[in-house]
């Protein structure tokens, strides 16, 4: 399965992935749209300085989910591999935000727990595009494919430093 | 081969979907004494309160039992096993053989020796079926006493307000929460119950329900009478151990299970709020009657019965509630009566926000943390890996803590975090440095 990864040495911290992803989440998909109608969007992904650069965090999407196993309502559920949270399920009891051991579970002010859903809305669209914090990294610090690309991609450019 | 199930709840259901998604021919049996469908054991609370209408605490579809091909034998109840022959004997006095068998049927509220519990009007809180004979009665309720001031206990008396009765909440320990949180936290809720209208006595235990055939009060200790035309015993839960009891199965307070979630008969699991398993922070058995432990145990069950070897790590004290606005998250050593730790970090950076972290050594034993909950996961897996933070120490209670601060301890500590995220992260350092 497809998942998100970020060249720590890459990110800049410079917070684009942050806003893309919140916008992605608001219900108009425009952020001057969204402050207009005093939504305040709320970003699934963080930015926290790291050894070697900065990382910019989100749901791994685990192959063990923890935080599935601790919702007591099944609002936490996978498909097809992606880990989500169904909305009119969830009650904000946050046992998800007790489980998750990266902190990648937001409590939010609704009382439903959100998270990274990889961008369900943009399906179809190709290549970087396909995810908004992937799109919006402007030093391409965020990749999506497999852990073994990535892994190659990082052991290149080990090798051309 | 032929599993039984009994109890079909968290670790009952956890462990019947991971043995048919394992083993698309084997037979499953599951026994329960509750009807379908299936529900929420946590969610009631939310019933009672009316904040969830039935068929939103309904945890799986009514076909659970058909679409996953499993003989239910519901509203029956196991009522012994015989190790020796592999039998389960129901209260019909039908017997069922099997090839594997899995305790999974959870645990009961402990009621207190004292006289008048039979009166009607006096519940557990446990099943439903409680919060639903709750609700009957409630025209005929302008009082309630809760006694036990546990999270069971406060999530009934916060659902009985929300119904407009007036609630006392009668407490044997001098503060509330004391299982899950310290006096400090335990204040906190107390004051926030109260400003809801709820009123907390602590410090109080009850001699006699009153009443003819209906109660009328509770009787304290203190000799004061608390009017009250319902009440909830909130005093903990205790394992059910009906089927084993006298048999050859090990148990203490619940049923003692190994690293595979097996008893100490080869044939014979336990999983969820019946057993007892290794406590990772105590370092020995422990009962640890939470939801995300019976889901945990029964899959881990369920695929050592389906003959693929699966290890338990193990368990811990956890919990996660939230009362009204205040969220809460605490684990491991956190109660009020822990005393097996050295040091403490604590912060209360306002009057609805408090932190407290326990160590033992330069190792976290446990945690709480009122108001800002965020970063209790992270904190969570530490107590969990028992890994050092003695260089964390200072970092964890910041406000701009995260996870990115613990990629170089989990570097060091690679053995502790076996999971694929954590070693593809750990790949990932390598390569940069
Ligand atoms: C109000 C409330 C709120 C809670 N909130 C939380 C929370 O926020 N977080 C958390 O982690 N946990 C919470 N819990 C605890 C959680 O519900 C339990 O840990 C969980 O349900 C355990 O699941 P289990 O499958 O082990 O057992 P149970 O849920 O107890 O299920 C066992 C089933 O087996 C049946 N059974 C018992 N004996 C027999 C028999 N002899 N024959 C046939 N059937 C039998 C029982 O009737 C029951 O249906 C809460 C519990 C309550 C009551």
């Amino acid at each position: 399965m497809e998942r998100i990864f970020c060249d720590l040495r890459r990110c800049l911290a410079c917070g684009a992935c942050e806003l893309a992803c919140a916008v992605e989440h608001s219900s108009s998909k425009d952020l001057f749209q969204a402050v207009l109608e005093g939504e305040a969007p709320v970003r699934r992904r963080e930015v926290q300085p790291a050894p070697w650069g900065n990382l910019s965090l989100a749901c791994h999407h685990c192959e063990s989910a923890p935080c599935i196993d601790a919702c007591i309502t099944g609002a936490m559920h996978r498909e097809e591999g992606v880990v989500l949270v169904d909305q009119e399920r969830c009650v904000g009891c946050w046992m998800c935000v007790m489980a998750c051991p990266f902190g990648a579970i937001t409590p939010s002010k609704l009382k439903v727990a959100l998270k990274c859903d990889l961008c369900p809305e943009r399906e179809g669209k190709e290549g970087r595009e396909r995810y908004a914090c992937v799109a919006a990294c402007p030093t391409e610090a965020l990749f999506a494919g497999e852990f073994a690309e990535f892994k190659r991609l990082l052991e290149e450019e080990v090798v051309r430093y | 081969m032929k599993n039984i199930i009994i109890g079909s709840s968290a670790a009952g259901i956890s462990a019947a979907e991971t043995l048919r998604r394992e083993d698309p021919t084997c037979e499953i049996i599951m026994i329960s004494d509750e009807p379908n469908p299936l529900y929420s054991r946590p969610l009631i609370s939310y019933y009672l309160a009316g904040e969830l209408p039935e068929e939103r605490i309904y945890y799986r579809p009514p076909d659970f039992y058909e679409r996953n091909r499993i003989e239910a034998h519901l509203g029956r109840r196991a009522v012994r096993v015989e190790p020796r022959a592999n039998r389960v004997i129901l209260d019909n006095g039908e017997e069922l053989e099997y090839d594997n068998l899995l305790l999974a049927n959870g645990a009961s509220p402990t009621f207190p020796e004292i006289e008048g519990l039979d009166k009607a009007g006096v519940f557990g809180f446990r099943r439903l079926s409680d919060a639903k004979e709750m609700l009957a009665m409630l025209p005929q309720v302008k009082e309630a006493v809760v006694l036990g001031g546990g999270l069971v206990g406060l999530k009934a008396a916060v659902g009985l307000k929300a119904r407009g009765v007036d609630v006392t909440v009668a407490v044997g320990s001098p503060h509330l929460l004391s299982q899950m949180v310290d006096a400090r936290a335990g204040e906190i809720y107390r004051a926030l119950l109260e400003e809801h209208g709820i009123k907390v006595a602590t410090g109080m235990e009850p001699a006699k329900i009153l009443g003819d055939g209906r109660v009328t009060g509770v009787l304290m200790e203190s000799g004061e009478e608390l009017p009250a035309q319902l009440v909830v015993v909130g005093k903990g839960v205790r394992a059910n151990l009906e089927p084993v009891e006298g048999t050859e199965v090990q148990y203490d307070y619940g049923v003692i299970i190994d690293e595979h979630c097996r008893t100490n008969i080869p044939n014979i699991y336990a999983a969820g709020d019946v057993a007892q398993s290794y406590d990772v922070v105590r370092g020995r058995h422990w009962t640890n009657a939470l939801w995300p432990c019976a889901v945990e145990q029964g899959r881990v069950a369920a695929l050592n019965m389906a003959g693929k070897e699966a290890v338990y790590r193990g368990s811990m004290g956890m919990n996660s509630v939230q009362f009204f606005d205040l969220p809460v998250i605490s684990a491991g050593l956190a109660g009020l009566r822990e005393r097996d730790f050295d040091s403490e970090l604590i912060d209360q950076p306002g009057p609805r926000i408090y932190k407290r972290l326990v160590l033992r050594g330069d190792r976290l034993v446990g945690f709480i943390l009122v108001g800002e909950i965020e970063n209790a996961g992270i904190i969570r897996s530490l107590v969990e890996r028992g890994v050092s933070v003695a260089e964390l120490k200072d970092r964890l209670l910041r406000e701009s803590f995260g996870f990115s601060e613990i990629m170089p301890l989990i570097e060091g500590r690679g053995e502790r975090f076996p999971e694929r995220e954590y070693q593809e992260l750990i790949e990932t350092m390598r390569l940069m440095s």
